[in-house]
């Protein structure tokens, strides 16, 4: 019950922070932390005393039961997780805001929290695709309000693309409901009911089945986003303000990625084996594609938003993969699809964060226009180091231990094609290193003058942050528990 | 004896036992001449509308409460039930929205206005209420020459040369109409639209339906016949084209799905290809036209031309389902019902907001910082074009939703994916003008930010959002749907 009150106080706090003209950054972080704690203390309450997969907290409030309607909720372990990770990102995009911006883009980021609780806590599919939409409008008026150059186009771009995504899922879990009621003459739109395999097997003719399948997987590889459907997130990425970078990155993502393992997972048994390798096939192609677009990128910002999407290149080959085999390593490469999600939400968010202080302190988020600037801001410079080396996955941070199960995991099903991985491993590790030692490093470029370092509040911030991310590298169990346990309770 | 027994026909054959049904009509019709004789001696539009709006609102719940089982009225050329009321209640708010905002300028013979306004709505219940070609075509007519006269209402030459072009192309309409009901009754026999069950498909039958749905989608301005609507639209007065553009179109509307879908009950396949043609062909031109506009209300106009294509799906599942008792043609049938009310709100509403700019012709920049100005009117006319483009929490997404519902019930799927696409591309013009809202303004904009202006906005806004939240209408209007199957 905490969960659903958490939400709807969301809510409540979300749209009373339009209205508090000045004080509206102090209420909205006060809310943020709010949330956060209230999230924590859920979780904690929840899973601390161990979880063994299946979904908690079911409540059900029936709106129009006869058709199938009703506001159900049910958090499992994977959804958990994220619950957690979206409450840290929208803290920390709030911490990032600049001080002199319009009061309404508190209410903005705190709106966009809602719609991520909402669509996690949903257990019925037309609250989850309200929700779904809920992000996409404040993210949209963020990006026209708030962006940079070319906001109109980008934010209409963004919004149009994403929105056709979404459709597709309103007409898949259309096709679901029809066919439930047509097999038993009963309307529902709860998910654990519909995404099943032996329903879906057993009363769906095979077209109408693909149309299904077709219609999710566009919707989720859109936000994720995957190789054909990416064309949005450059410019999306780069145009946006910062939180709304960071509440792209970790927040959409998330979105794709919980609708390919927290929706699609459980019906797993749908998927042919051609449809399995072909993601998987489009996992590898975001990974090597976009590392490879990031290495020639001059914009800092612009490169991260294509590290963040060849990350997510592994959390489609995890999902394909580990449907596909029936081995011991499924549970080890699922789980670390999903950890992927969690940790990259967490380090994109402490990369960006530190972008946004260093474009603020030296006014450029250029390879070529920063340049050594460890001399004049060390604590800020060590930060963004820490975040690039955790998102090229360094040993002992959140990042490796994702990549790390895939990669093994993932050996057994698809054997060479992982030289492909590893190719795209050693190009992120490149350009990575190569942008730390070029902008962070090096020769200091005396055009900069003197640079301002963090300070106390912004060091809390972004090492609050980098904690997490230790946290979870050195003691992954934490909340690999968790996401065994979701995904042993389906298989 | 003679005398005697001629009454009693009289009674039977007009239903006199059932004249209470007709009261309200005569209720309007009096308010209506009372109006044009106090304008003799005095002119003030307020007092009009007042007279007018208490009229409305009157009949409003006479017609909710008189009895809901199903009772033939006026030689049983008309059937009073349940789905007719709700569509005839539905017509009233979208007249009950528009005379306050349309007040405000008219300075002179405001009385002639209002009065017609009011002939318009007999006019328009009974239409809702007939299942006779005849009695139809007579009540649309009625409508029709109303609506030539207020559209002609303003102070420019703009408003009068917006009302001809309405009035010539609406009279070849007008023949197309009589046309198509007379080839109606060579086929059947009779005007009556439920006979049309008993008989299988004739060639003239064909004929009737190609020359019915000419002539009723000119008054709906489906694509290609719309293109009186884009110029009407933009050049009437704004109040009057929110008027327009949807009390007498969701009366067209009304009037296509009794015609084809009771009368050509025998004929569903013509009327399958017929309608997914025209509706295909209305979503993609009208959301394509929109694009390249940047005079707002011509937008505004190029949307309802589209908006017209997802409501005709409609008749393009049910004719397609073809069982009239199945699930999913009630669905159908309680969606386009639903679409109806929420349509009215979100298209009159940002047609109302148009007054807001003190122009005539309103381009799409002259809205530029509306958000600086006024924050409300600004969120409150986005909230219409998101209802609009099928955005969730406002009705127009559930009403999109059910429809898409119901065409993959249907197992129209291929349709519902054109219809989604189209629902995509519309989304770059509604957005677009929401951009220029927020953009902070480049000079000084004059902005009229009277509250007769602002509350119009606000509260079809609001309204809006209440029909999205209250979704669940659309399941209790299944219960009334089948109603239009007589």
């Amino acid at each position: 019950m905490l969960m659903v009150i958490t939400f709807f106080l969301s809510m409540i706090l979300a749209f009373a922070s339009f209205f508090m003209g000045k004080k509206a950054r102090l209420f909205s972080i006060a809310s943020a932390w709010l949330m956060a704690i209230l999230v924590g203390i859920y979780i904690y309450m929840t899973f601390g005393g161990g979880y063994h997969g299946g979904i908690v907290s079911q409540y059900n409030f029936q709106i129009a039961p006869s058709i199938g309607i009703s506001f159900t909720t049910g958090v499992t372990g994977f959804t958990g997780a994220l619950i957690a990770l979206s409450a840290v990102i929208i803290l920390v995009s709030l911490m990032v805001v600049e001080k002199d911006s319009e009061n309404s883009i508190y209410g903005l980021i705190l709106s966009t929290e809602v719609g991520l609780f909402g669509l996690l806590i949903s257990r019925n599919f037309l609250f989850f695709y309200i929700f779904w939409e809920v992000v996409l409008i404040p993210m949209y008026f963020l990006i026209i309000r708030f962006g940079g150059a070319k906001r109109d186009r980008v934010g209409l771009k963004f919004f149009v693309y994403t929105h056709i995504g979404s459709v597709f899922i309103l007409l898949a879990f259309f096709t679901l409901y029809n066919y439930y009621y047509l097999s038993t003459g009963e309307f529902t739109l709860d998910m654990g009911t519909l995404m099943n395999t032996a329903f879906i097997t057993g009363h769906i003719p095979v077209f109408w089945r693909d149309f299904m399948l077709f219609g999710f997987l566009i919707g989720f590889l859109v936000k994720l986003p995957s190789f054909p459907v990416h064309s949005w997130l450059p410019d999306t990425y780069q145009t946006a303000p910062y939180p709304g970078t960071i509440i792209l990155a970790g927040g959409l993502s998330l979105m794709g990625g919980y609708g390919l393992f927290g929706i699609l997972l459980p019906a797993s048994g749908i998927f042919s084996s051609t449809l399995l390798y072909f993601l998987a096939f489009l996992g590898i192609l975001s990974l090597v594609y976009f590392s490879f677009v990031a290495m020639f990128q001059k914009d800092i910002k612009r490169m991260m938003a294509f590290a963040s999407a060849a990350a997510m290149g592994f959390v489609t080959i995890s999902f394909a993969v580990g449907i596909l085999e029936h081995s011991y390593t499924q549970v080890l490469e699922l789980s670390g699809g999903m950890f992927q999600i969690i940790a990259h939400g967490f380090i994109m968010a402490l990369i960006f964060a530190s972008l946004y202080y260093i474009r603020r302190n030296t006014g450029s988020e250029m390879t070529y226009g920063l340049g050594g600037i460890y001399r004049e801001a060390p604590l800020l410079s060590s930060f963004m180091l820490a975040g690039l080396f955790a998102s090229l996955g360094l040993p002992g941070l959140a990042g490796f231990i994702g990549e790390f199960s895939i990669v093994v995991g993932v050996y057994q099903g698809i054997t060479w094609w992982i030289f492909f991985i590893i190719l795209g491993m050693i190009v992120t590790a490149s350009y990575h290193v190569w942008v730390a030692q070029r902008a962070l490093y090096g020769p200091y470029n005396e055009h900069l003058g003197h640079i301002r370092d963090i300070n106390r509040k912004e060091f809390a911030t972004l090492c609050g942050l980098l904690v997490l991310i230790f946290v979870l590298g050195v003691f992954p169990n934490l909340l690999d528990g968790l996401l065994t346990a979701y995904v042993g309770g389906l298989i | 004896m003679i005398v005697n027994s001629f009454i009693t026909e009289l009674a039977l054959n007009t239903g006199l036992s059932n004249l209470n049904y007709l009261y309200p009509l005569f209720l309007l019709g009096i308010v209506a001449f009372v109006i044009l004789a106090i304008g003799i001696r005095i002119e003030n539009p307020r007092l009009f509308a007042s007279i007018t709006a208490g009229a409305l609102a009157i009949v409003f719940f006479w017609l909710y409460f008189l009895p809901g089982n199903p009772n033939l009225v006026m030689s049983g050329t008309t059937i009073y039930n349940r789905y007719g009321t709700y569509f005839a209640m539905i017509m009233i708010l979208a007249s009950l929205l528009v005379v306050f905002p349309a007040a405000r300028r008219l300075s002179k013979k405001a009385d002639i206005f209002y009065a017609i306004l009011l002939f318009v709505n007999i006019g328009i219940i009974i239409a809702s209420f007939s299942y006779n070609i005849l009695v139809m075509f007579v009540s649309f007519e009625a409508v029709s020459i109303g609506t030539y006269i207020m559209a002609a209402f303003g102070k420019e030459k703009r408003h009068l040369e917006a009302s001809l072009k309405y009035f010539f192309t609406s009279t070849i309409a007008t023949a197309f109409t009589a046309f198509g009901a007379s080839f109606f009754y060579i086929s059947t026999g009779t005007f009556d639209l439920t006979a049309g069950l008993k008989v299988s498909s004739f060639q003239s039958m064909d004929i009737a339906l190609l020359f019915l749905a000419v002539g009723f989608g000119f008054k709906m301005a489906i694509f290609p016949m719309h293109q009186w609507a884009i110029d009407t639209y933009d050049g009437a007065e704004n109040s009057i084209a929110a008027y327009l553009s949807t009390g007498s179109k969701i009366l067209a509307f009304v009037v296509i799905l009794k015609i084809f879908l009771v009368g050509f009950s025998g004929d569903f396949e013509v009327v399958f290809y017929l309608f997914t043609i025209l509706a295909i062909a209305s979503m993609t031109y009208g959301n394509i036209a929109a694009l390249s506009q940047d005079n707002l209300k011509r937008i505004l106009a190029y949307s309802s031309v589209a908006q017209v294509g997802y409501l005709i799906l409609v008749l393009a599942q049910v004719s397609y389902v073809g069982n009239t008792s199945s699930h999913a043609v009630t669905l159908a049938v309680a969606t386009g019902m639903y679409y109806s009310v929420v349509y009215i709100f979100m298209k009159g509403g940002a047609f109302l907001t148009m007054n807001i700019v003190k122009k005539d012709k309103v381009e799409i920049s002259d809205v530029t910082g509306l958000f600086r100005k006024s924050p409300a009117v600004a969120v409150s006319f986005s909230i219409l074009l998101l209802a609009l483009a099928g955005i969730p929490v406002t009705g127009g997404f559930f009403a999109k939703y059910n429809l898409f519902l119901a065409l993959i019930t249907g197992q129209l799927w291929w349709l519902a994916v054109i219809a989604i696409l189209n629902s995509a591309i519309s989304v770059f013009y509604y957005f677009r003008v929401i951009l220029y809202m927020f953009k902070d303004p480049v000079g000084e904009t004059d902005f009229n930010l009277s509250t007769s202006v602002r509350i119009p906005v606000i509260a079809t806004a609001f309204i809006t959002v209440g029909l999205g939240v209250a979704f669940q209408m659309v399941y209790l209007l299944m219960s009334v749907a089948p109603g239009l199957f007589g």
